[in-house]
């Protein structure tokens, strides 16, 4: 029986699908069964971040109404084996979905993968609600801003008042993933520290991924950043992965920025 | 206050944010959790008036472990 993630923030554009592309495939490359279910509905992206879109063919409200089967509808990954895709309706919107049929989908889609990885849509109305009903655990995507911070903690609510589990009086984990991070800034006090977030949203830390202008190259190209275990990104989202794997991976820190020498900021007088 | 900080004396914005976040939060979440809360308070100060002239009532909920405990603060005049 697999368990179910959903990956959730409150604020949109804060790197929701960003995340769910890079952990399913460093998930996969750690030999795990991994399906990714795009809950954006209307706003179908996760394909396209996979290097997938020409290959959608039927989506999830296409198995949920029972058009199509659930194989049919699986897209593989081109990047690693044991990674499947469920894409988002791009025509129905989140009204298309219905709590029995999402519930039967999860739970089908349990039964045949390690990992089930929820992409939530933007906000805290119904389709974010869809995304959380039946998760085992919540990744919390924040970015170190104060707008994301509260409508992160605003989402956390909504999961423990709502989510099957909380009803049944069962644990939902969160875990909290700091996005975009930008070293300099946080070194010269002018952006919050993860110490700092973790301490007024109280869930525990699974990462902190620094800025990094390959995300941008690797949307552009449908090869998500993890693919390339050089960039600062990649690398932390490759740590993550380990430890969702259940790995004891040490956090390194990615917030103290190395100013360049004294002879390099010289240099940069006269540049 | 460490030596370091006697030269740092302005605050960093992002001290600032910190600080602003935790009240922000901490009305949402007494909001969100309790949705009966101005109903409450309005009750609280009813019941209080009959003996003494509150002004205010101020509820506050904390959490710690497994229990959240709700702080009433009543201001009355001098
Ligand atoms: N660490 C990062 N460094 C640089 N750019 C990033 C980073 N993370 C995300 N981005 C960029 O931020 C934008 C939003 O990311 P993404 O689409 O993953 O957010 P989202 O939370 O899924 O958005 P939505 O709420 O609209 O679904 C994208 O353009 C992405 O390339
Ligand atoms: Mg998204």
């Amino acid at each position: 029986m697999g368990i179910v993630y959903a990956i959730i923030s409150g604020k949109g554009g804060v790197g929701k699908t960003t995340t769910t592309a890079n952990i399913g495939i460093g998930i996969a490359q750690e030999g795990k069964k991994v399906v990714l279910v795009d809950f954006d509905l209307g706003q179908r992206n996760l394909d396209l971040i996979l290097g997938l879109e020409n290959r959608v063919i039927y989506d999830m409200v296409h198995v949920m109404d029972e058009e199509a089967g659930l194989k049919q509808a699986l897209i593989k990954s081109k990047h690693t084996d044991n990674l499947f895709l469920l894409a988002a309706s791009q025509t129905k919107d989140k009204s298309a979905l219905v709590q029995e049929k999402v519930k039967k989908l999860i739970e089908t889609l349990k039964e045949e993968f390690d990992y089930v990885i929820l992409d939530a849509p933007a906000g805290i109305e119904s389709g974010f609600e869809h995304t959380i009903m039946y998760a085992d655990a919540t990744i919390v995507v924040v970015n170190p801003e104060v707008s994301s911070i509260r409508d992160a903690d605003k989402a956390i609510g909504i999961v423990d008042a709502k989510c099957e589990r909380a009803k049944e009086n069962k644990k939902v984990q969160k875990y909290l993933v700091i996005n975009r991070i930008n070293p300099a800034m946080v070194s010269s006090g002018e952006m919050l520290a993860s110490a700092d977030i973790l301490d007024i949203l109280s869930i525990d830390l699974l990462g902190k991924i620094p800025e990094d202008k390959g995300i941008v190259e690797a949307s552009n190209t449908g090869k998500p950043i993890i693919l390339n275990e050089k960039s600062g990104a990649g690398a932390a989202y490759k740590r993550i992965c380990k430890r969702l794997c259940g790995e004891n991976v040490a956090f390194e820190d990615v917030e103290t920025f190395n100013s360049p020498s004294i002879m390099g900021k010289i240099k940069g007088l006269f540049q | 206050m460490s030596f370091f900080s006697l030269f740092n004396k302005k605050e960093t914005s992002a001290g600032v944010a910190k600080d602003r976040l935790r009240i922000a939060i901490s009305s949402d979440r007494n909001n969100t959790s309790y949705p009966f809360m101005a109903e409450m308070k309005a009750d609280i100060i009813a019941v209080v008036r009959k003996y003494i002239d509150a002004q205010s009532v101020n509820i506050t909920k904390e959490s710690d472990g497994d229990v959240d405990t709700l702080g009433i603060e009543i201001i009355i005049p001098k």
